[in-house]
């Protein structure tokens, strides 16, 4: 799904006598998320990150979780925060037996970045934008290992950077899933 | 609100507080889960509403593994059976002569005061799976709270000493490996009982010995039992084999590694050892003289500091 980058919509040239008044792009028509689909997208991520992960896929696999909630801090900076990272962190850490307090640390520090980034990343394609996510998981991630390693527990390996990756590449896919219910029919009310 | 209407006006801590406070409180979260383990209330609440879920969205691949197995097994199960039914012969003779033993050592506890620290039967479990977490080696196990598990329980399979209960769920269990890292199994070498402390060694499920000193007899191919002293784990279970001994003078201790007898991750079905808590038995530091039944570490949470002062305390309030 390639949506046009938001920020630079070309105007329609005006043809003398008529004006048309729909928006070039339907994108910047996009309605405001509704709670539930902020909700029902963090929850089929849950869900996805609670299957019966093991050997290889374990470590390759992306966090579904962080990619839901990245979106909505990216698209909905007024409801989806820090707080949510935080609360969903906490989740992630009893579901995984991690330490408790790890995810959410990652994830608190992942959903800032994602703060700091937003207004760049609207500007941009979906492409460009998951250049932007998989540095923000880069470093999430490596602020996990850090974690681990200060536990004194082994480093897993390089393989978890293909999760970096996969992450990437699924951003195009969370991209789609919630802006799609979002778009607003374009009216065929044409002024002229 | 749309993405596109930016607030006049930031309303609330900016994100950098935001930042600041939530990584503090994770930090002091997770400090008090390493150090203290003071939050297991928090991790049973969280994990009671998770496992169900967990559970179910297990019950597709389960299905179909079984449907692949009714199709597929016939030949595995009678082989299979056979193997078991050779098994129960061999191990019928030796387990007549163990109940002449048990029925001797009873006799002979009841002679001493010594007391069976373990409740006869344990509980078997079902292993679930294994946890999700790339950094630990931990299985979880469908018994928990509710059917009397605790904390600090060891866990077994037939061929040997699988881990140790590390936290408790309403149903479900996590059951830290004896081959994680820092996850130490009190043992001794059987050929001459040589004392010492088998640790997980972090890495591809290998146990080290690391309190060994240079001198101390031990060869490779020694095979290590629990001792039992700790209280933990029932003396005599099978818990690895010796596959390298590095004797470097440059070091005061002996670098042993050992291959874990139980194949501690890949078991099906394992048991728990519940503790009775009707026999409590004297911790060895209390001293002989004031038989004072003191808690064990396990049991308490505290450390073995803690439990140390709190004996020396009793025994202060007793001597006057």
């Amino acid at each position: 799904m390639q949506t046009p980058p938001e920020g630079n919509n070309a105007v329609p040239p005006l043809k003398s006598g008529t004006m048309d008044l729909s928006p070039a792009s339907r994108d910047p028509m996009r309605l405001p998320a509704p709670f539930s689909l902020i909700i029902i997208v963090i929850v089929a991520a849950l869900l996805l990150d609670l299957l019966p992960w093991g050997g290889i896929a374990l470590i390759t696999h992306p966090d579904f979780v962080l990619l839901a909630l990245l979106y909505w801090a990216v698209h909905e900076p007024r409801t989806v925060g820090q707080g949510w990272g935080f609360a969903l962190g906490l989740i992630m850490d009893v579901a995984d037996s991690a330490l408790l307090g790890q995810h959410a640390m990652v994830y608190v520090v992942a959903i800032f970045l994602a703060q700091l980034l937003r207004v760049r990343m609207l500007q941009l394609s979906v492409a460009e934008q998951a250049l932007h996510i998989i540095t923000i998981l880069a470093i999430s991630q490596g602020i996990g290992v850090l974690l681990n390693l200060a536990m004194g527990r082994d480093f897993p390996g390089f393989s978890i950077l293909i999760s970096l990756v996969l992450g990437a590449l699924l951003w195009p896919i969370v991209n789609a899933i919630a802006t799609i219910p979002r778009l607003r029919r374009r009216s065929s009310r044409v002024v002229g | 609100m749309s993405a596109f209407q930016e607030p006049f006006f930031t309303r609330g801590p900016s994100p950098l507080a935001r930042l600041t406070f939530f990584t503090l409180i994770a930090i002091a979260i997770m400090i008090a889960d390493h150090r203290f383990q003071a939050l297991s209330f928090a991790r049973m609440g969280i994990g009671a509403v998770l496992n169900p879920i967990e559970q179910a969205l297990m019950l597709p691949g389960h299905a179909f593994s079984r449907s692949m197995a009714y199709f597929s097994d016939q030949d595995r199960l009678l082989s299979e059976n056979r193997e078991l039914n050779q098994k129960i012969l061999m191990l019928a003779a030796e387990s007549q002569q163990s109940r002449l033993i048990l029925a001797e050592k009873s006799y002979i506890d009841a002679l001493g005061e010594a007391h069976p620290r373990f409740a006869g039967n344990g509980l078997i479990a079902e292993v679930i799976r294994d946890a999700r977490n790339p950094y630990a080696r931990k299985i979880i196990i469908n018994k928990g709270l509710t059917q009397g598990v605790t904390a600090g329980s060891a866990v077994i399979a037939g061929d040997g000493v699988v881990g140790q209960v590390t936290a408790v769920g309403v149903a479900s269990s996590e059951v830290t490996l004896s081959t994680e890292k820092d996850q130490a199994v009190p043992v001794m070498v059987v050929r001459n009982g040589l004392r010492a402390i088998a640790v997980g060694s972090g890495r591809d499920g290998t146990i080290e010995m690391p309190s060994l000193p240079l001198g101390s007899d031990i060869q490779t191919g020694d095979q290590v039992v629990t001792s039992g002293i700790d209280g933990t784990y029932p003396p005599g279970l099978a818990v690895a084999i010796v596959s390298q001994v590095e004797k470097n003078p440059a070091f005061p201790f002996a670098r042993i590694v050992a291959q874990p007898v139980a194949a501690v991750s890949h078991q099906r079905f394992v048991k728990v050892m519940l503790k009775d808590p009707t026999q409590i038995y004297p911790r060895p530091d209390v001293g002989l003289e004031d038989k004072k039944p003191a808690r064990d570490i396990t049991s308490t949470g505290k450390s073995p500091a803690q439990n140390a002062n709190a004996a020396r305390r009793e025994q202060r309030r007793a001597a006057p």
